[in-house]
């Protein structure tokens, strides 16, 4: 973190690198210290009695084996003794293992839990306005696999632990059987850990490049897939089929090559411990012919040599995941860290008697644009009106309902709302995985009869009916699959259920056909008749339910006013409205001497005119 | 997401995979052989043990340093033997392994693609997706891993026992019995482990669901103050996910200690028995110390292979999935003859075409019919929309004119040649479909221009730009053709989309265009230049339009009117009015909906 430069690996760097390691292990440790310890003494019991093993062998050696072979006789009792413990270190050993992966395990996740609560706790509390600067996967990725990475280092410490002790032990005991013996043991150990923690540094290399090549391949499968329909309307099967090919072709390529220095790394760390045993033998050789060591302490020090490699390598292991793991740890930092910002809605204030919604001179711009999104709204909606703001694409039309329910906080300006609750729909329906009830009453009580009664004002009390299951039918990803229009009229009718005293609606209605359409506004004009309605409205049916329209254009309000009279005093609204009849027009030839049929814009310009 | 699993055995299985992956097969004779050398270096070390101390060292009046330095010699040489052929095998198995994935993830990407429609709807997607992607990487993490244990592992032990039991039948014999059981307690543990990981994945994806369900509803829970519902919800989630992993953590924590307690067993039984026997069974002390050594070594692989049996078993699993996909029936069959349209506009005939979607579970029961008895002819050159209430069944009748499914009964003719008889190759190259909600890849607009002929110019494009009318649309644009549409399209608006969607279909110059339109609002603007771009793409072609404005069927030249899957009108927009059946009701109920001034002149 102080690093003065990244220029080089160096010593400064190294250390840095050491201490943050050392610090991301304290941190997590610190979140549950009684259980990291009872693992680290699992694998002191388990370090202590290897050595202990080490030392039955050599004592079966001597005492029993050759004795009997040698002399041609030993007593039952050595024989009995010798056995029991062998076993006896072997059991109480084995229950070291037991002991400590269980704790470890526990700390591990009991640590996952905790810091994944965090993430969470802080997902929640931070605004709207926070999480739409950020990528959702990313902040997925901050609660899911960060937090693995970062605790994957946790289960193997107590073992590493136990294996240091373990190595300083065993050395010492193999430098007190014979000098020269143990020191060629003690030779070799940090040569395979450091060939441990370069194989699986560079082998990793290669597993990431697969990976993300893996990643891609994926991404493109699933692209592919999704546009299947238009890879069969061109007859692009095989051409796509060769293109997804190329990636995986490179998946493979990354694997064959980790797989060849896999090979390499895997049989040197077969090779080298055998070889050193095999000069442990020979020089053992001479140790015994001038009456250093006995046959017994030769076997029982290849024997502890033998004992160690595995352990070793899991030392080599440990040390290559450091990394990975600080990097998650930091991701993970970085999101809890960040200090919570205000929630918008702490600043809305009441809204005067008369009014349902006040916005006084708001201005809003989005992180990292130039321009305002909204400059200097001032509009004020009687309470029980229902307001539609219309405007092009990119007019700030979403943003001003955003602003409005307390989602975005205005950059100058205030919004004052009629006291009570208010709801949001948005364009895209979210559902929770649950049941229809579960997404409807969002966690508060309701009475069904209440939750019927949205359902029927937002034209879904049919279709809900009709489920598996009612109210209490699954819905979302595991659940039954429900139309745009369903899920809409779901999220009108979760709107409703609070009786909101201001309902935002943000093209809502879009997503339904123009006569539910028309039912649901009809149903929310008698019902909710005190509720203040701001809707952004695209399509002239829906502009056409409102008391009044603003017009919005480039972040700021062009007019407000009667659908009627801005088509009058507004050519801008005017020809974006008549746009879309335009698209009618063609009818006319069709529709003129029908009777019945009426409502082209050119009647509806005249009927203004005539009023 | 249910495939017929059951088909196929464990043995049926990975015999079908050897036969669909030829690769993995070639020369895995000389890898085996190669792995058994590699493996047999791991005795080297035991067995010098005891020639070092049989002849050299214990029974000796000198020790012979002379001659357990040439055993040393020996063993040296035995080991790089041996490790170049592990390293050698090793890569052999990995490499091809590899190729045989690749060619079977490649073969299983072009049958999925082949699919029917049918076979490729949205709850699907994401296990065909799977199927191309996690099951195939079960398969590649059997092979780096568990396929070099079985093979390593398998014949290490093969070796050990055959040492053994040179070295002393009746010791190498007690060594088997005493561990024996070691087996079935192992798959014992194995089995409540592999459950309770399963249980643990379970949990983890549920609580990865909440946390994105956190994140993606984020606005959503803020305008419903639901922060705190959704916070209990998830963190309890977070814990069951927690005890799930510690439970899965402690079965596991008592795999590899069984196999300890086992090792220390069979040596002490193996050191009572050659007590027992003592010299005079022929035993010697380098002999006894070596067996020693060859028990911890015997049983070491042991705990390791219980962790391969369950990567085995995931990996079969996984084959069988993928083969089960395999044996899935491509979309309408090729012609075994074709026959060629005729050059030309094309017309379409319709003849008493009846069509059911078949349902899963069991291909004999077939659901009420979609499309009735449907028939009608469309002359070349003539622009027709379909026109009916949602589930009339004019979606599915674009379909089968397309040929993306066939009839249940009846035949579809195209230019007078049917159309199972047409290539798929030519049917794409001279009838195009442009989807409701067009799909784009994340490219620029030019790159899903092109989709629909690879390989023609930026002049090409640029004519169809002028063709279509859409040139003051573009260079609006930030980068004009080089714009991206980000994923599916998203940083287009749904017009936008279409448009870039009616540019592919232009480029593609096709002599039909079945179009079926979109249903979602769009912006006025995009709105009129979508329906230009669509007058001029639909000039001198047999054009279908599956309408949902009706001001789009106004426009047509015929309109077609379905009700529950029957023809019940037919003829020109202004005389279907004047009859005031079905498509005037349907007229006049749009009209009402989409007119501004109707309601408000209504409610004045």
């Amino acid at each position: 973190m102080s690093d003065p430069s990244p220029d080089a690996e160096t010593g400064a760097h190294r250390l840095g690198r050491v201490r943050r390691a050392i610090d991301l292990v304290g941190s997590m440790v610190r979140l549950h210290p009684r259980l990291f310890a009872v693992a680290v003494l699992g694998a002191f019991v388990f370090a202590v009695c290897t050595v202990a093993a080490s030392f039955a062998v050599r004592w079966v050696i001597d005492h029993v084996i050759l004795p009997r072979f040698e002399d041609g006789a030993v007593a039952t009792a050595a024989v009995v003794g010798g056995a029991l413990l062998v076993i006896g270190i072997g059991v109480v050993r084995a229950a070291g293992v037991v002991i400590r992966r269980s704790f470890a395990g526990m700390t591990q996740w009991r640590v996952a839990e905790t810091v994944t609560r965090d993430v969470v706790d802080r997902l929640v509390r931070q605004p709207a306005s926070w999480h739409q600067r950020r990528a959702d996967g990313d902040l997925v990725a901050r609660a899911g696999v960060d937090v693995d990475a970062a605790i994957s280092v946790l289960a193997p410490i107590p073992f590493t632990t136990g294996t240091i002790l373990l190595l300083f032990i065993s050395s010492g005991w193999m430098l007190y059987i014979d000098l020269v013996l143990g020191g060629v043991a003690v030779v070799v150990f940090p040569l395979l850990i450091v060939l441990n923690v370069v194989y699986q540094r560079r082998v990793d290399r290669h597993f990431d490049a697969a990976q993300d090549h893996l990643g891609s391949f994926s991404a493109g499968v699933h692209e592919s897939f999704e546009g299947v329909q238009l890879v069969k309307a061109y007859g692009a099967e095989q051409r796509e089929t060769d293109r997804l090919a190329a990636i995986a072709g490179e998946v493979r390529d990354a694997r064959v090559r980790a797989v060849r220095l896999r090979a390499t790394f895997e049989t040197l760390l077969e090779v080298v411990p055998s070889l050193t045993n095999v000069g442990i033998v020979v020089l053992g050789a001479y140790r015994v012919r001038s009456g250093d060591v006995t046959v017994g302490e030769l076997s029982s020090v290849v024997f502890m040599f033998t004992l160690l490699v595995f352990p070793l390598r899991l030392i080599g292991y440990t040390l290559s995941e450091l990394p990975r793991s600080v990097a998650g740890w930091n991701r993970i930092r970085s999101v809890l860290d960040d200090p919570l910002e205000p929630d918008p809605v702490a600043s809305i204030g009441p809204a005067s008697e008369r009014y349902g919604i006040e916005v006084d001179g708001v201005s809003f711009r989005h992180a990292g644009e130039a321009a305002d999104a909204l400059h200097d709204v001032r509009l004020a909606v009687d309470r029980g009106e229902v307001l539609a703001v219309v405007g092009p694409t990119g007019a700030g039309k979403t943003t001003l309902i955003e602003v409005v329910g307390g989602l975005l906080p205005p950059r100058a300006g205030a919004v004052r709302l009629a006291p009570g609750s208010r709801s949001i729909v948005f364009q895209e329906a979210f559902l929770f995985a649950g049941t229809v009830g579960d997404n409807l009453s969002v966690g508060r009580a309701h009475d069904e009869s209440v939750l019927w009664e949205a359902l029927r004002m937002a034209a879904g009390d049919d279709f809900v009916a009709a489920l598996p299951h009612g109210l209490d039918t699954m819905v979302g990803e595991r659940g039954v699959s429900l139309s745009g229009g369903q899920r809409q009229r779901l999220a009108l009718a979760r709107a409703l259920v609070r009786r909101p005293t201001v309902l935002l609606l943000d093209d809502t209605t879009s997503a339904l056909d123009p006569t539910t359409e028309a039912i649901v506004l009809g149903n929310l004009r008698t019902v909710a008749s005190a509720t203040t309605v701001l809707m952004v409205a695209s399509r002239p049916s829906t502009i056409a339910l409102a008391d009044r329209v603003a017009f919005l254009v480039g972040g700021r309000l062009v007019a407000v006013g009667a659908h009627r009279d801005l088509l009058g005093a507004e050519p801008a609204y005017r020809s974006l409205v008549e746009a879309f009849e335009d698209d009618r027009a063609g009818d006319r030839s069709g529709v003129s001497g029908v009777s019945g049929v009426s409502g082209v814009l050119g009647a509806a310009t005249i009927g203004s005119d005539g009023s | 997401m249910t495939e017929p699993m059951g088909r196929f055995t464990a043995v049926d299985a990975i015999g079908r995979g050897l036969q669909e992956a030829p690769v993995l097969r070639q020369g895995i004779g000389v890898t085996w052989l190669l792995a058994g050398v590699g493996a047999g270096g791991r005795v080297v070390v035991p067995v010098m043990i005891q020639q070092a101390i049989d002849r050299g060292i214990v029974g000796q009046d000198e020790v012979r340093v002379d001659l357990v330095g040439w055993f040393g010699l020996i063993a040296v040489a035995a080991l790089v033997v041996a490790g170049i052929a592990q390293r050698t095998a090793i890569v052999r198995l990995g490499a091809r392994s590899e190729r045989a994935l690749y060619d079977l993830r490649s073969r299983l990407i072009g049958h999925i693609h082949r699919l029917s429609l049918a076979d490729h709807n949205d709850e699907r997607r994401g296990a065909l997706v799977a199927r191309v992607t996690s099951d195939i990487e079960t398969l590649t993490q059997f092979f780096q891993w568990g396929g070099l244990a079985w093979l390593l592992n398998g014949t290490l032990m093969l070796i050990i026992a055959a040492v053994m039991l040179a070295y002393n039948w009746a010791l190498a014999l007690t060594v088997f019995v005493v561990a024996l059981p070691l087996a079935f307690v192992l798959h014992a543990v194995q089995r409540h482990l592999s459950r309770a990981y399963d249980r643990a994945r379970a949990r983890n994806s549920e609580m990865l669901s909440a946390v994105s369900e956190i994140v993606t509803g984020a606005e959503t829970i803020r305008a419903y103050d639901a922060g705190e519902y959704v916070r209990g919800e998830t963190n309890t989630t977070v814990k069951r996910r927690a005890d799930a992993q510690i439970r899965a953590n402690i079965i596991g924590a008592f795999l590899f200690p069984s196999g300890e307690v086992f090792s220390v067993l069979t040596v002490s039984a193996v050191v009572v028995m050659g007590v027992w026997l003592g010299p005079a069974s022929g035993l010697t002390a380098g002999a006894m110390v070596g067996f020693v050594f060859l028990t911890y070594r015997f049983l070491e692989p042991v705990a390791e292979f219980t962790e391969v049996l369950d990567q085995t078993q995931t990996a079969v699993a996984g084959l069988r999935r993928v083969l089960a996909v395999l044996d899935m029936p491509t979309g309408p069959p090729q012609p075994a003859e074709t026959q060629s349209l005729p050059s030309g506009p094309l017309d379409i005939e319709v003849r008493r075409v009846t069509f059911s979607y078949r349902s899963r579970a069991d291909r004999a029961l077939t659901d009420t019919p979609v499309l009735r008895d449907v028939s009608f002819r469309i002359p070349a050159g003539q622009q027709v929309a379909l026109v009916g209430a949602t589930g009339s069944g004019k979606t599915t009748l674009g379909r089968l004119i397309a040929r993306f499914a066939d009839p249940t009964d009846g035949e579809i003719h195209l230019g007078g040649v049917p159309l199972r008889s047409v290539s798929n190759a030519e049917l794409r190259g001279r009838l195009v479909v442009v989807a409701q909600e067009p799909f784009l890849f994340d490219d620029t607009i030019a790159a899903n221009v092109v989709f629909s002929r690879p390989g023609a110019r930026a002049a090409d494009v640029a004519r169809v730009v002028d063709d279509l009318d859409v040139r003051d649309w573009l260079d609006a644009l930030p980068d004009g053709l080089a714009t991206r549409v980000g994923e599916r399209g998203d940083q287009l608006s749904a017009g936008e989309r279409q448009l870039v969607a009616l540019l592919r279909a232009g480029l593609a110059d096709p002599d039909v265009l079945v179009l079926d339109e979109a249903t979602s609002s769009v912006d006025a603007l995009t709105e009129v230049r979508i329906s230009r771009a669509l007058t001029r793409l639909a000039e001198g072609r047999t054009s279908i339009a599956i309408a949902h404005r009706l001001s789009t069927a106004a426009r047509a030249d015929r309109v077609l009117v379905l009700e529950d899957g029957r023809l019940v009108e037919d003829g020109p927009h202004a005389d279907l009015l004047m009859a005031g059946g079905t498509y005037s009701r349907l007229y006049a109920a749009w009209m009402a909906a989409t007119s501004a001034s109707g309601v408000s002149v209504s409610g004045a």
